[in-house]
């Protein structure tokens, strides 16, 4: 890579000791959440307290982490593990049942805030819940087969899931338990929607991408991976999707009639080392991204120039998440190594 | 073979035949290692065991042009998530359903990279009821299907039959998959070691017992699935014989249940282990060959409508000219 500048001295990092499954930022930016392999949660305060504070244990799950994002209020967590819990936890690290399956895995979860209104949502098997920002559980929708994603939009009015066959989005407001049913066969591992609405994207088993365009359900294939994708995220302005499971990051066009027949812009590549984490920045066209080998960096869209933040390491980085304000990343890796980078002007 | 990946053993076997009784076996026996266990049904298995995993057997279509190339996506996420765990094992177990075909599941193992990267499928373990074997076999296509993949098959409830229905049972299991290895059990009290951790799938250990090929050739009639199994003495070159078994599995792949084989390939000193479910087939080379031993070529179809000329004159056609 070319222009590569390396600000490695601008993270500290900690060992977890078990795999890092998720991390997050809850909506104030004042704390970060690991969750792990072991089924703890480690809280860290952000700042300058990070450094020398002890971070936070919360035993949330006896078994394992499978999906942690930040509550749908300023502070606090929600997670959901494979005891069939869905939780909340507090900035305090005080833990509250939202809602319990009774032993089905519970894998995904999701949140999102806009305003006063917000919505946690989460999927056991093949049932989606949908709750209020309080926990109220609202509706639960029966699919076909067992939920794989969950995402909402930028402003929480639709809920979109991933299934086999593809993908079925909800209006969160309405009452109807009816989706709209988004149809391409295969098995589809995960979702994400564009922040204004306008695409619902999944990936595939089979090492690509499919989007429909909401407006007209006009398909649109991503393909070419070497292997899968298990992390994709649209930019803030939602004119690129970031995915990772190439040796870059890799990044289609939603602008100008969308990515149909485009080749993807192809940047940060690291030769025969896979991408497995991405991260879009929540205000600049900037993507954090992790790879195989443990490097994590920043690449800027429109240049394609590189920060450096963490050096390989030979473990992959298996989570990655930005402050809501972008001044902090957030990484962890397969082996409990956990990372926060502080990045804002010294 | 990495020490290091995980072994996976697939339990199938007809509802009642004691799947869940050699289960809790296996999970009880003092063998001092910890299995992960995937089921469908949770309260069916009343075993304590924190690592028991309860799945919805979802198959789907890969979108690759294969009619029967169908996968457990279901496993591809529990596996994946089981690598997060912090609690170790030692292996994992799978149950299917009782009708279930066990092609997925082994399919499975084939196709994602990343349960590829990270499992091995150990061996396919049948269990079957000595005394309705015989009734299964006429009346569902599922239980010759079962017999015929597996790698070990417990015949069980031995102490309701008498001498001559065990014989009669192991000659109609015989008939359709004589390369399985036969237990017999009472109650499904075997021998955990002779059931987990088997390399049936290492290539190294494909065809490494020899069956009396003749003995068993031809005279299956359950549902149409036996076996045919060829030897040849001359060199196989490598690109006839992918030519030629690419494009059978293609065209042939849905009645091909089982290939596998040991080749001699031309200017090889080592062999070379091939094996195939369905159209997904996988090979490598494996150790040399013993010295002072005769290099022959093998191979073994188990599967329906086996057409024997053709598919020796196939193989035949493989090897260097005379």
């Amino acid at each position: 890579m070319s222009g590569v500048v390396a600000l490695t001295d601008r993270g500290f990092t900690r060992d977890l000791g078990a795999f890092v499954v998720a991390v997050a930022f809850n909506r104030a930016g004042s704390q970060a959440a690991f969750g792990l392999g072991d089924g703890s949660v480690h809280l860290a305060p952000i700042g300058a307290a990070a450094l020398s504070a002890d971070w936070a244990r919360v035993e949330a799950h006896d078994g394992a982490v499978m999906a942690l994002v930040p509550d749908a209020a300023a502070s606090g967590f929600a997670s959901a593990g494979d005891d069939g819990r869905f939780i909340r936890i507090g900035a305090g690290g005080g833990v509250t049942e939202i809602f319990a399956s009774g032993g089905k895995w519970i894998e995904q979860a999701a949140s999102v805030l806009d305003g006063k209104d917000g919505y946690l949502a989460c999927a056991a098997g093949r049932v989606l819940h949908l709750f209020s920002a309080a926990g109220a559980r609202l509706r639960s929708m029966d699919l076909a087969s067992t939920v794989t994603g969950i995402a909402f939009d930028g402003r929480g009015k639709r809920i979109a899931v991933s299934h086999y066959n593809g993908a079925s989005v909800w209006f969160t407001a309405s009452t109807s338990s009816a989706a709209r049913v988004l149809t391409w066969k295969g098995s589809h591992t995960g979702v994400t929607l564009h922040p204004a609405g306008e695409a619902v994207v999944t990936s595939m088993q089979e090492n690509a991408l499919h989007g429909w365009r909401l407006a007209d359900t006009q398909h649109m294939r991503m393909t070419g991976y070497p292997s899968k994708t298990e992390s994709m995220g649209f930019s803030r302005s939602g004119k690129w999707l970031a995915s990772s499971g190439a040796d870059a990051v890799v990044l289609w066009p939603f602008f100008g009639g969308g990515p149909m027949g485009k080749p993807p812009l192809e940047l940060a590549q690291i030769e025969n080392v896979i991408c497995t984490r991405v991260a879009c920045h929540p205000k600049d066209e900037l993507v954090a991204a992790g790879y195989a080998d443990g490097t994590v960096l920043i690449v800027q869209i429109a240049s394609g120039r590189v920060v450096m933040l963490a050096e390989a390491s030979g473990v992959a980085i298996s989570a990655l998440a930005w402050s809501p304000e972008g001044g902090r990343l957030a990484a962890g890796r397969e082996d409990g190594w956990a990372a926060l980078f502080d990045l804002t002007a010294r | 073979m990495s020490e290091s990946l995980i072994p996976v053993t697939v339990l199938t076997g007809f509802l009642g035949a004691g799947k869940t009784t050699l289960l809790n076996h296996i999970l009880t026996g003092d063998h001092g290692r910890r299995y992960a266990v995937v089921i469908n049904e949770f309260g069916e298995l009343g075993v304590d065991n924190d690592l028991v995993v309860d799945a919805d057997e979802e198959v789907f279509e890969m979108n690759n042009g294969c009619i029967c190339c169908t996968v457990r996506g279901d496993l591809i996420r529990i596996i994946g998530a089981l690598m997060k765990r912090a609690k170790k094992f030692d292996g994992i177990i799978v149950e299917t359903t009782g009708l279930a075909n066990p092609a997925p599941v082994a399919q499975t193992f084939f196709v994602d990279e990343g349960v590829r990267a990270k499992t091995r499928l150990d061996a396919i373990v049948t269990v079957v009821d000595a005394k309705n074997l015989a009734a299964q076999l006429r009346d569902s296509a599922e239980a010759s299907a079962q017999i015929a993949f597996a790698d070990v098959i417990v015949v069980n409830k031995l102490d309701l039959v008498s001498a001559e229905e065990i014989t009669a049972v192991e000659a109609a299991i015989a008939a359709i998959n004589p390369y399985a290895r036969l237990i017999r059990a009472t109650r499904s009290a075997v021998d955990v070691t002779a059931i987990l951790d088997q390399n049936a799938f290492e290539l190294s250990r494909i065809l490494a017992f020899e069956p009396d090929f003749l003995d068993h050739a031809e005279h299956g009639h359950s549902e149409g699935i036996n076996s045919v199994s060829f030897e040849v003495s001359r060199p196989i070159v490598m690109q006839k014989f992918q030519a030629w078994i690419g494009a059978l599995l293609q065209e042939k792949g849905g009645d091909l249940l089982r290939t596998k084989g040991i080749l001699d390939l031309a200017g090889e000193d080592r062999r070379f282990a091939f094996q195939a479910v369905h159209m997904m087939a996988d090979g490598d080379f494996i150790g040399p060959w013993q010295p002072g031993t005769a290099r022959r070529s093998k191979l073994v179809f188990i599967g329906r409508e086996l057409n024997r000329p053709q598919l020796r004159r196939g193989f035949e056609a493989c090897q260097v000219p005379a």
